[in-house]
């Protein structure tokens, strides 16, 4: 832990050396106070937004009093102002001339659920900007916003990526008070916190920080704000920024933090103490410290039994091992340790390349990059179309080039199989990892055979262990060993078994379960032999 | 020095993957036949009782390496130069390896490969490990322990299904009587590999656990040296002691006898596998010594700095160490254990735990 | 931008290392030679024949499976073992590949001469590419050319034939057995145990064995068999241990599996047979007199695999009577190999290793002139077979027919 301290430590001393901080965007207009003329204020707001067409301004009147409303047609929900705050406005019978007008609205006439008083234009432009509504009074130096959010969202649907079979089938959409909503639904307790921030000069996007107070370590907290308080950007179009401005180590392929889309992985990664970053206009909450591990862990893992998604998890990184060093392997056994494959199985493969033209190397090559382009077209194409280009790849891949004599049936094999397993990473974000560092072994394999594979794997297993994420090392539970976080980590235990709560993330409140968790048959008070053995 | 901590498992890997390193690879011992593990027991004993003058030392200085205690037992200057002395050791001993290494490969499977190139490459991906420290240094350790283990038990097994084991190969016990064995004890394996944790004294002062230091080197040596037994044990029994004798790297011919079902056979490349990892981490906790040795005498901040040309001079040094692997082994069972591994891993520590025990008295008798 | 500089340093030193690919080598550019045989000349070099692998005619896959022959046998001569490989070049387009080579045939003419034969054995030994688990045979009344050239049918390498039928061979039968590189060398270097190899015969018509022809009939003109033991001695071959007598050498040397034992019963000869299923034997050497005896213990178990007369197999005497019967005809078998070895003045059994690790006082005193003394070793063999079960018939059907 002292490292930890250490770490955060320099990055505050960094930080105050910062003397580039002023967050402002330039072209923002001085903050100045509302005027007491409510047409000298409509008409600073028209010069401001310079006369944008979705900008609505309604002027009326409530007793002898004057003023106007603005609203953003499309953000604001059409129904409330009209029905909760003109409705009312029309109806309202005003007692006396000589009452503050003001207050009046504020207590009587406004039928909304959050209504605030601001005296200031650039809280003027926040609010119209996010949906709400600001009225303007003559006399008056301040506004009234009401709250009409309303604008056009997505429902809840069901997660497109990260499937599961048995989990649940809602997914965040792109509101970050749905997202938040669907996470405090599943954790209602007064420990969850959720912090709001914006970030983006321009876009001044809305991000929640979430985090269950008494189980996250507040160390991390702490440094997961002070990151997001660093970012001095334009614009957050998605938690994708996020993820890359705030992560330990920009020169890696793999991934340092987390991300889903799914409510059930979030809440879950919050009992683990972990911090949850949701922003607002992506379906894609972020979730750190992420630990190389947790990209093997899918949803599934904890629905199905512990020795089922046990076993699954370990197909999980085997596949990952061969999407990894699947085509090097076979560049090298064919082109160097022809001796390790068995004499049958050697002649075979011999016989097969007999008429390809290329040697080993490019032959895996071209498929794989051809491979790799049909997955990225699929990826864009519209659903109709992406079908006929698999067709094409399927035969482009599997039966012409054989038959033509450019490839060899062992290579098609072997290139299916390493992109099969590729798909078998549950996040992402990893199994692009794998991709990548697949073509460097293939490279080093074409050179020195299996010892530059072992040594590419070397590499990559020392860069691994340096990796840090949020301070915490990423290979944790692995290296360093620890032996309290192996009850999630490659095998899962049952939950009965499963009592603690990852060391080093979650601090404080460790205890996952309570004891004697282990289900079994129901206690025979007839069959007192069998007694001693329940306890 | 780099502050690092390096808890009481890794310090325990670290070191079960240095001793066994290359020991397991050559025939360690096999000057005395059929009786080659019982040298290696017997070195184990030695070894031990070798590691208490380094822990005697160790519990004077928790917080210092050799090089810097060096210099308050003996004096700044002469410190100094004899810990120089210590690092051109350590610098020879990884050259040394990291050409044992590289001739495997070369005789075995990269026969066409340069030597020069074979140890280029090893040293670029320990300097690169160097340059992120002996944490990640250690927490690599505890990934590859774990894969070892693996290999080694599967390797086990498939010796043993294969039915190569012929334990009566072991027979006769001490048919020459002890005197050979002693002989080999002296000469091989008391300095190599148990003499070796003179190393270790460079990194004891990373270990936050100062109650288990001893507990935990010498259960890595134990479990090491029960381990190298086991191989050799194994090495006997599958080659017989003739070829055992007669084979540049036992272990290879052994794994090479595997054949089951016509499928799984020639797993030179399990081999491989293990002597990539084991190399990697021998020569890189010498290079680790030497460098940090450097730094400690030079007062050098950055020790990363020291990395690239400590690299380079290691890397030449492997090369130029001898012209053919005749030489190179002839040096290495002549010269280097009566000549290196003997003062610097015995001697010279007892004459420094003797000063540093006269010393403390010394100290602690004058307030009184 | 010292950090660059640093960078550009180490990937300057490595681009020369990348660019090159030492040990490559493409599967289309090998030769796998699959099995070698080395024969004697006139002119005192080494003919040596490689039988290659044609990949294209061996594999059934969608392209494969060709009409041409599997395999094409090139040859070349040398003064050693590397000069004639090195000489195939001229001959063969491909490097010649040896990690795949299974079967070593050595002609009996050159296995005859102690520095000729002993000549070819370290260039095996000490190539890091070839298998140390690699067949020797001996052509027995052949050339090792011819061996190596005939062409099989079940099979469509041949070498694979030669290694599986040595395998099934000790498997079923007990008359051959595995013998690699090692083993030989082993046997000559030690004085306590002499090397003993497989024989083969190519039977029939010789001039038929390497056409495609051959292949096109059911009963081939041509075929190779497994025939007896080569002894060697001091590095030579001295003699020859025949199929009938060999069965012995196994069963000492531990090797014997399984095999069929025929017995007589009540005077009826081939009455019975006993197939063992395991066995073990353990040689030990004890002291009488100042002189070591050999003491072969055989235990086996096995079972009836046929009964062709009269018996009642349901009478546990009966049992106990064939047991013994079996044991007897063990016995026998072991004897006659062990008087033909000691005929012969060759330690094939390794009894010597068995005093060596006993006794290796008195085996500093015998070991200079151990085979003389072989000759004279007093051996006692003792069987204990077990018979387990009798297949799925009680009583034979001779039984009801006398009746």
């Amino acid at each position: 832990m002292s490292i930890l301290s250490k770490m955060l430590k320099n990055k505050q001393k960094k930080r105050q050396d910062d003397n580039y901080r002023q967050k402002q965007d330039p072209q923002k207009p001085e903050d100045s106070p509302i005027l007491r003329d409510y047409q000298e204020n409509i008409s600073h707001l028209k010069e401001e937004v310079g006369n944008s067409s979705d900008v609505k301004v309604r002027e009326f009147k409530i007793g002898a009093h004057k003023g106007a409303l603005v609203y953003v047609d499309g953000l604001a929900n059409m129904i409330s102002v009209a029905d909760y705050i003109l409705e009312t406005l029309m109806e309202a019978e005003v007692p006396d001339e000589t009452i503050d007008i003001f207050q009046f609205m504020l207590d009587k006439t406004m039928a909304l659920g959050s209504v605030e008083t601001i005296t200031n234009w650039n809280q003027v432009f926040d609010t119209v900007f996010s949906g709400d509504t600001v009225i303007f009074l003559q006399g008056y130096n301040k506004a009234i916003s009401g709250e009409t959010k309303g604008w056009e969202k997505r429902a809840v649907s069901e997660p497109s990526t990260q499937l599961s079979i048995r989990g649940p089938k809602d997914a965040f959409t792109e509101t970050l008070r749905t997202n938040t909503a669907l996470i405090r639904r599943r954790i209602k307790s007064p420990n969850l916190r959720v912090d709001a921030m914006k970030i983006g000069i321009v876009s001044q996007t809305d991000i929640a920080i979430m985090y269950i107070k008494g189980i996250a370590n507040e160390k991390i907290v702490g440094e997961v704000k002070e990151r997001l308080e660093r970012i001095n950007i334009d614009s957050i179009q998605g938690s994708g920024y996020i993820e890359q401005l705030i992560e330990d180590q920009s020169w890696t392929t793999f991934p340092t933090t987390y991300h889903s889309e799914r409510p059930d992985v979030v809440t879950s990664h919050l009992l683990e103490g972990r911090v949850a970053i949701v922003v607002d206009g992506t379906p894609f909450t972020v979730t750190v410290p992420a630990l190389f591990i947790q990209f093997f862990q899918a949803p599934d893992d904890y629905y199905s039994r512990f020795d089922i998604s046990t076993g699954i998890r370990m197909l999980r990184i085997l596949s990952f091992l061969i999407a990894v060093i699947g085509p090097s392997v076979y560049i090298a056994a064919t082109t160097f340790h022809q001796e390790m494959i068995p004499t049958t199985m050697a002649i075979a493969i011999a016989s097969q390349r007999e008429n390809v033209p290329f040697p080993a190397f490019v032959e895996a090559l071209i498929m794989e990059v051809t491979f790799e382009i049909l997955r990225e077209a699929g990826l864009r194409l519209p659903r109709a179309v992406g079908q006929a280009v698999s067709i094409v790849g399927a035969l482009v891949i599997g039966q012409a080039a054989v038959q033509a004599g450019f490839v060899s049936p062992v290579m098609v094999i072997v290139v299916s199989i390493t992109a099969i397993a590729n798909f078998s990473t549950p996040v992402f974000a990893m199994a692009i990892a794998a991709r990548l560092i697949r073509f460097v072994l293939m490279g080093l394999a074409t050179m020195l055979g299996f010892y530059g594979i072992m040594l590419g794997l070397m590499f990559m297993t020392i860069h691994l262990c340096s990796l840090r994420s949020f301070g915490i090392p990423y290979m944790m539970p692995l290296a360093p060993f620890n032996i309290h976080n192996q009850q999630d980590a490659f095998v899962r235990f049952p939950f009965w078994a499963m009592k603690n709560r990852p060391m080093f993330i979650s601090k404080g409140n460790m205890k996952r379960s309570g004891e004697n968790q282990k289900p079994g048959p129901p206690k025979q008070t007839e069959n007192p032999s069998q007694k001693g053995e329940e306890e | 020095m780099e502050k690092a901590k390096v808890s009481a498992f890794q310090m325990f890997v670290l070191i079960v993957l240095f001793e066994m390193g290359s020991a397991i690879l050559l025939g360690l011992g096999s000057q005395a036949k059929q009786d080659a593990w019982i040298a290696i027991l017997f070195g184990l004993g030695g070894g031990v009782i070798v590691f208490f003058i380094y822990y005697r030392l160790y519990m004077y200085y928790p917080d210092l390496p050799l090089t810097s205690y060096l210099q308050k037992i003996v004096g700044k200057w002469p410190g100094r130069f004899i810990g120089f002395l210590y690092i051109v050791y350590f610098m020879y001993q990884a050259s040394r390896i990291l050409r044992d290494f590289g001739e495997l490969l070369a005789t075995t499977i990269y026969n066409n490969t340069p030597l020069f190139v074979i140890n280029t490459l090893m040293i670029v991906t320990i300097i690169y490990a160097m340059h992120k420290g002996f944490e990640v240094l250690a927490r690599v350790g505890e990934i590859f322990f774990g894969i070892i283990y693996l290999t080694a038990i599967l390797g086990m097994l498939l010796i043993v299904f294969s039915g190569l084991i012929h334990l009566e190969n072991l027979k006769p016990i001490l048919e020459n009587g002890l005197k050979p064995v002693i002989k080999t004890f002296l000469r091989e394996t008391i300095t190599f590999p148990y003499g070796e944790m003179i190393v270790f004294t460079m990194v004891l002062p990373f270990f936050n656990d100062k109650k288990k230091v001893k507990i935990v080197c010498l259960g890595g040596m134990i479990l090491a040296g029960i381990n190298i037994t086991i191989t050799t044990i194994v090495n006997i029994a599958v080659l017989g002691v003739g070829l055992f004798h007669r084979a540049t790297f036992p272990l290879l011919s052994t794994v090479g006898r595997i054949q089951i079902a016509d499928f799984i056979e020639r797993l030179d490349v399990l081999f491989m596998l293990y002597l990539i990892i084991a190399g990697f981490f021998k020569i890189a906790i010498y290079f680790y010594a030497a460098v940090a040795g450097a730094a400690d005498i030079f007062q050098i901040k950055n020790q990363r700095k020291l990395g690239f040309p400590i690299g380079l001079i290691v890397l030449f040094g492997s090369i130029t160490i001898a012209s053919n692997i005749a030489e190179f082994i002839q040096e290495g069972s002549m010269i280097v254990p009566f000549y290196l591994s003997w003062p610097f891993q015995i001697i010279i520590p007892f004459i420094l735990l003797i000063i540093a025990f006269l010393r403390n008295r010394k100290k602690k008798t004058s307030p009184a | 931008m010292k950090k660059w500089v640093k960078v550009i340093l180490l990937i300057g030193l490595s681009v020369p290392i990348l660019t090159a690919c030492w040990n490559q080598k493409e599967l289309t550019d090998l030769a796998f030679v699959m099995a070698l045989g080395i024969d004697k000349g006139e002119d005192d070099l080494y003919h040596v024949s490689f039988q290659l692998v044609n990949p294209g005619n061996v594999s059934s896959g969608q392209n494969g499976g060709g009409q041409g022959l599997p395999i094409a046998v090139y040859k070349s001569t040398g003064r050693t073992m590397t000069e004639a490989a090195r000489n195939a070049t001229k001959k063969v387009s491909r490097r010649l590949y040896y990690a795949h080579t299974n079967v070593v045939v050595i002609s009996e003419e050159v296995a005859r001469e102690r520095t000729q034969f002993l000549n070819l054995l370290d260039s095996f030994a000490r190539d890091p590419e070839f298998r140390t688990t690699t067949e020797i045979l001996i052509a027995r009344g052949a050339s090792a050319e011819e061996i190596v050239t005939t062409l099989t049918i079940l099979d469509k390498l041949p070498v694979s034939k030669i290694t599986k039928e040595i395998k099934s061979t000790e498997a079923m039968l007990g008359e051959n057995f595995s013998i690699t590189i090692d083993d030989l060398i082993d046997g000559i270097v030690g004085s306590g145990k002499e090397p003993v190899l497989n024989g083969y015969q190519l039977i029939g018509m010789k001039e038929e064995a390497n056409k495609a022809v051959n292949l096109q009939k059911t009963t081939t003109d041509a075929f190779l068999a497994a025939d007896g033991l080569a002894v060697f001695k001091d590095g030579a071959l001295i003699d020859w241990i025949e199929s009938k007598k060999s069965r012995g050498v196994l069963w000492v040397l531990d090797k014997a599996k399984s095999t069929s034992i025929t017995l007589k019963w009540k005077g009826k000869k081939n009455a019975l047979v006993f197939a063992p299923i395991r066995s073990k034997t353990k040689v030990s050497t004890i002291l009488k007199h100042g002189k070591p005896v050999i003491n072969i213990k055989i235990e086996n178990e096995g079972w009836l695999s046929e009964a062709n007369t009269a018996i009642d197999l349901i009478d546990p005497k009966t049992i106990g009577k064939i047991e013994k019967l079996t044991e007897k005809a063990i016995k026998k078998e072991v004897q006659i190999s062990v008087k033909e070895a000691k005929r012969l003045k060759c330690d094939i059994f390794g009894f010597g290793d068995v005093v060596h690790k006993e006794n290796p006082d008195l085996w500093k005193k015998l070991e200079r002139d151990w085979n003389n003394y072989f000759a004279d070793l007093e051996v006692n063999v003792k069987v204990d077979s077990y018979l387990r079960r009798e297949g799925v018939r009680t009583n034979p059907f001779w039984s009801d027919i006398n009746k």
